[in-house]
């Protein structure tokens, strides 16, 4: 790779730490790349079947037929799944502890269940895979987490039953600690978790249990199987900070949050970008699991599903996950009924058929992990991400304040945009340290904590960019010498927006357009230091810029990034769309943590990997339609090939196409003269 | 008044002048006055809703209707936020059912019980429901598209292309879009008397398009006739004429006049219309039609009615990816375009993209319950009722 491009490869890869702890026999199998069509090189011999950096897996549940009872939890052969999921060559395998079955009376363990489970653990590890061993799911069919003898006593907050999930747990710990083919424990999932309706509850809950698995077992990895922005969704509890307490954490788009966030089909507009959204939500710091991805309902066709799920899991590899999940390997075999309804439970539907047969989206599961395996995320580092949303605090605020309800859908539209205009983008929450980052969008806050404005004062002074979007209300008076402008007032809602651009290239190329979209507030300001770069059709200020240190602070008189989220997102008018792709590219490349590339198709997402002599880019399409990306690069590009391998192409220049079908993905290697 | 019922009539106006987070607020200030008060849930529930804030929107109904089960204007919200929430169809019939039970004259109640019954697959059900609502109210669109996609879905395009065209002309939206083209706003309340209109060209015509737009087709047509008795060439005048001829089902007059209009003047926008509007109601004229609202929605490229009747007239001839382009380009100008909405739906069928057809027909259904204002009636309705019954 060139010298002189703008990469710090040093702080790549800062939250992509491997969920697979041990280097996963690096077997050989060109089988894929034959069936593939692509020629195969010669060394492919020596490469990886699964990317050792990257665990790849599927939840196996107890029971996959509706008329099973809880007592045949994991009572059928699962030979021909756990063959199914070695062929797929997938390194992780959830597994589930079933309490009824275990303990039927109180202090009563059966052996022959937790030899059963000792099995299963050896099954996926004979066949080098690993598990995760999830005890207290709520899967809604096998009982996972309640006893019979409970008495009705909620198994969350009773201290009795507490206790005795403690010891349910030492028991399969000190039973199973030894397996080498155990890579993780696991608390609970969502379904269970929300349950929970104090943060104190959940926290008690969390703590005793880990510290009955710390005992017998002081080292393997234990995580809590909620994400923290989808739980505080469903349960009103912010568990980030007893998240991060643990050595990994999940994120997941629940079918709820998905309903909230980004309504409509899964393959287009926003939808297919919640996953790397939640990813991004997640605790910093630690390895992140991409959970529970895959097909969610009967909704969709069976080219929907694979076409979602191929744009999750590239996703989640371009976004910081340490691995993915699908969630569930097996449809389960229901009541023969029409309709189908959603599942609550979200656990009804696999990758493969209720036959075992295996459905698109396995078979996009498995050329996911042939694929990614050639990717060495050792030698190969994504770009670091130096642009940040930021999440405000107000997020957290209940009813009847909106904020907490507009607050996650603007910043997912910024984070959209950033990816629109190729941004390597994360999500910083309000109070987190922002000095590893160059730009700071705060998308359509009502209010900021008040350390937050002297932090982003800060930061501006020692060189950063703030690109602020008015939220409403009033504006706070520690803005004003951050943006150089005096709020004179709230103009109120518009049903249009206008741009007339006063001084070009400032932020980008602007263009002047009238378009309809309903705007909540408009900021009425008077530029005190500020440069005025647009404004409205009567003049004004719309869009400013105010030098102040060595950075500066862009003010956007609107909450522009609300009301695209809460308009319709799939008829947001096309200037709009622009005018806010061009505000995040330029206000990127200015602060200097743009990419070192362009693509002329926002909807394509183009993640680089940076090598030392060459670098890998995959682009994703997240648009329902076919597309011919146009990439540009900074450097003059010798040759493209895919990963996989296959004859190199020549470009011999800075510019090159690359034809991507709806939700298409392509992996390529460049080369640089 | 009671300081909650204060409270309450405050928040109702905030919520009528779309201030919805006051209103919210104001809503929250009468539950904690008084908590068993179900309007104030009810419109905390269609404030959410407004919102789009589905899940704290059912939780706000619900509590309504557990405090009356009466409360016409929760069930309202209750169903359009299960609906909007998708994947809850089962608990959506419910609702829409209990409704029609509750308001059997309710229209949009039948309309979205089929709609519910139909995304849950009873597609027969669905079917008895809009035929029901369209016994309730024969100008009823939205129910007319409904059995146009439920005719697709079953038999095809060939079948469906007539009641698409039905519900098109039920969409009053097409006559103020002819009425946008004459650049001729809504205008007052007070019809114009003949003998009162100046003997001018502009006064004459202007009052035939007042006349015209309050479905008075005779008096409108007696002053086009003066108008052309003084002036035989005056395009605009024969265009108008042009449109009463189709709102009585002739076409031929009408397309005869149109094509009299444009040799007079090519460039007459609202004979555009009428010609390609008689093409579409004659057989075999299909791609004439195609071609002469292609060239109307060029001509008038903002207006988003033009690219839905260039993309209808595209459906006739089978051209569906250019009829896509069409709806979406409508859709982009007008997301609340109920009708660009389900003829996308329907275009979406024919490619087999079932799920995002269901979306279309989705938001086509929001926008058109929003555009109604149903809510308020319900909600007035019910309060007033309350107040009777107190008395």
């Amino acid at each position: 790779m060139p010298s002189d491009r703008e990469i710090d490869g040093g702080e790549g890869q800062t939250d992509a730490s491997p969920m697979t702890p041990e280097a996963v026999n690096a077997e050989t199998s060109d089988e894929e790349l034959r069936t593939s069509g692509a020629a195969v090189p010669a060394d492919a011999a020596r490469r990886p079947r699964r990317n050792p950096l990257f665990g790849t897996g599927v939840s196996l549940y107890p029971l996959d037929d509706e008329a099973d009872e809880p007592e045949d939890w994991y009572s059928r052969d699962v030979t021909a799944d756990l063959d199914t999921l070695t062929e797929a060559k997938c390194s992780l395998v959830r597994l589930f502890v079933g309490w009824r079955v275990l303990e039927p009376q109180v202090g009563q363990y059966d052996a022959e269940i937790l030899g059963r489970l000792s099995e299963l653990v050896k099954s996926v590890d004979e066949r080098g895979m690993q598990s995760i061993v999830c005890f207290f799911a709520d899967d809604r069919h096998a009982d996972l987490a309640s006893v019979p003898w409970g008495a009705r006593r909620d198994p969350r907050i009773d201290p009795y039953l507490l206790q005795r999930e403690a010891a349910v747990i030492a028991q399969v710990v000190s039973a199973l600690h030894g397996s080498a083919g155990l890579f993780a424990w696991q608390l609970g999932d969502e379904a269970f978790l929300s349950g929970f309706t104090t943060a104190e509850d959940l926290a008690a809950w969390a703590g005793q249990l880990r510290e009955a698995i710390r005992e017998h077992d002081p080292a393997r990895p234990i995580g809590l199987g909620a994400d923290v922005e989808t739980f505080f969704r469903s349960s009103g509890i912010d568990m980030r900070a007893l998240a991060e307490s643990f050595e990994f954490s999940v994120a997941h788009a629940t079918s709820a949050y998905r309903a909230y966030a980004s309504q409509g089909p899964l393959t287009s507009v926003n939808s297919s970008y919640l996953e790397p959204f939640l990813l991004r939500c997640a605790p910093a710091g630690k390895p992140v699991l991409l959970d529970e991805t895959g097909p969610l309902s009967l909704e969709y066709s069976a080219g929907e599903e694979a076409q979602a799920l191929r744009v999750a899991l590239w996703s989640a590899i371009c976004n910081g996950a340490s691995g993915v999940m699908a969630r569930r390997l097996r449809d389960m075999r229901t009541e023969r009924r029409e309709p189908y309804f959603l599942d609550p439970f979200e656990t009804l539907v696999g990758v493969l058929d209720d036959e075992g047969e295996a459905k698109p989206a396995f078979d996009e599961l498995a050329t996911f992990i042939a694929t990614s395996a050639v990717l060495d995320l050792r030698a190969y580092t994504p770009l670091p991400e130096r642009a940040a949303v930021l999440m405000p605090a107000e997020r957290y605020e209940p009813l009847p304040s909106l904020a907490g309800l507009y607050a996650p859908r603007a910043c997912l539209q910024a984070f959209v945009t950033a990816k629109r205009a190729q941004v390597p983008v994360k999500v910083v929450h309000e109070g987190e340290e922002l000095r590893e980052y160059r730009l700071i969008a705060v998308p359509s806050a009502f209010r900021l904590e008040d350390g937050t404005w002297s932090q982003l004062a800060e930061f501006v002074q020692a060189g950063g960019t703030v690109l602020y979007s008015y939220g409403g209300g009033e504006l706070a008076k520690e803005s004003a010498g951050l943006f150089g402008v005096e709020f004179v007032g709230d103009g109120g809602p518009r049903r249009s927006f206008e741009c007339r651009v006063a001084q070009q290239r400032l932020l980008g190329d602007l263009e002047n357009f009238d378009s309809l979209l309903e705007l909540p507030a408009y900021a009425l300001v008077t530029p005190s230091t500020a440069t005025v770069v647009a404004t409205d059709a009567t003049g004004n200020p719309l869009l400013t810029v105010n030098q102040v240190g060595q950075g500066r602070a862009v003010f956007v008189s609107v909450p522009l990034e609300r009301a695209v989220a809460q308009g319709d997102p799939w008829a947001a008018p096309h200037p709009v769309l622009a005018l806010l792709r061009e505000l995040y590219g330029s206000s990127a490349r200015a602060a200097g943590c743009a990419a070192p590339f362009e693509c002329d198709t926002p909807e394509v997402e183009v993640t680089l990997f940076s090598g030392d002599t060459d670098d890998v880019i995959v682009l994703i399409n997240h648009s329902p339609e076919r597309v011919l990306a146009g990439m540009s690069t900074n450097h003059p590009v010798a040759s493209i090939s895919d990963i996989r391998g296959g004859a190199e192409v020549p470009v011999g220049g800075k510019a090159f196409g690359v034809p991507l079908g709806a939700g298409g993905v392509s992996a390529l290697r460049l080369t640089y003269e | 008044m009671s300081a909650a019922s204060a409270q309450l009539f405050l928040a109702e106006g905030l919520a009528r002048q779309n201030r919805v987070a006051e209103a919210v607020e104001a809503c929250y200030e009468v539950l904690r006055l008084d908590d068993s008060e179900p309007l104030a849930h009810a419109l905390l529930a269609d404030l959410l809703l407004a919102g789009d804030f589905y899940e704290e929107a059912i939780g706000a109904a619900a509590l309504a209707i557990e405090l009356d089960v009466d409360c016409t204007p929760a069930y309202l919200a209750l169903g359009l936020a299960y609906d909007r929430r998708g994947g809850m169809w089962d608990r959506s019939v419910l609702v829409w059912h209990e409704l029609a039970e509750v308001a059997p004259e309710l229209v949009t109640a039948h309309v979205q019980l089929g709609e519910a019954l139909a995304a849950s697959a009873f597609e027969e059900e669905a079917i008895a429901a809009w035929r029901k609502a369209l016994e309730l109210d024969p100008r009823q669109a939205r129910a007319m598209y409904d059995l146009a996609v439920a005719a697709l879905k079953r038999e095809g395009m060939a079948t469906a292309l007539p009641g698409f065209r039905k519900a098109g002309e039920l969409d009053p939206s097409q006559d103020d879009f002819f009425f946008g083209l004459a650049g001729v706003g809504s205008g007052g309340d007070e019809m114009p008397r003949a003998e009162d209109v100046e003997p001018d060209r502009f006064s004459r015509l202007a009052a035939a398009y007042s006349l015209a737009r309050a479905d008075d087709l005779f008096g409108a047509a007696d002053m086009i006739r003066l108008l052309l008795s003084d002036k035989p060439d005056d395009a605009e005048a024969l265009a108008l004429a042009g449109f009463l001829y189709l709102k009585q089902e002739a076409s031929n007059e009408a397309m005869a006049v149109a094509l009299r209009a444009l040799a007079i003047d090519p460039k007459t926008p609202t004979a555009v219309y009428v010609l390609g509007s008689s093409f579409t109601r004659r057989r075999g004229l299909g791609k004439s039609a195609s071609r002469v609202f292609g060239a109307l929605a060029k001509a008038v490229p903002d207006q988003p009615m033009s690219h839905v009747l260039h993309a209808e007239a595209l459906l006739g001839v089978q051209r569906y990816a250019d009829a896509k382009v069409s709806y979406l380009r409508a859709v982009q100008l007008d997301p609340t375009l109920v009708r660009a909405r389900f003829g996308l739906a329907a275009v979406l069928l024919t490619e087999g993209e079932h799920a995002l057809a269901a979306h279309e027909i989705t938001r086509a259904a929001y926008y058109d319950t929003r555009r109604e204002g149903l809510f308020m009636c319900l909600y007035e309705d019910y309060a007033r009722g309350r107040e009777q019954s107190a008395e």
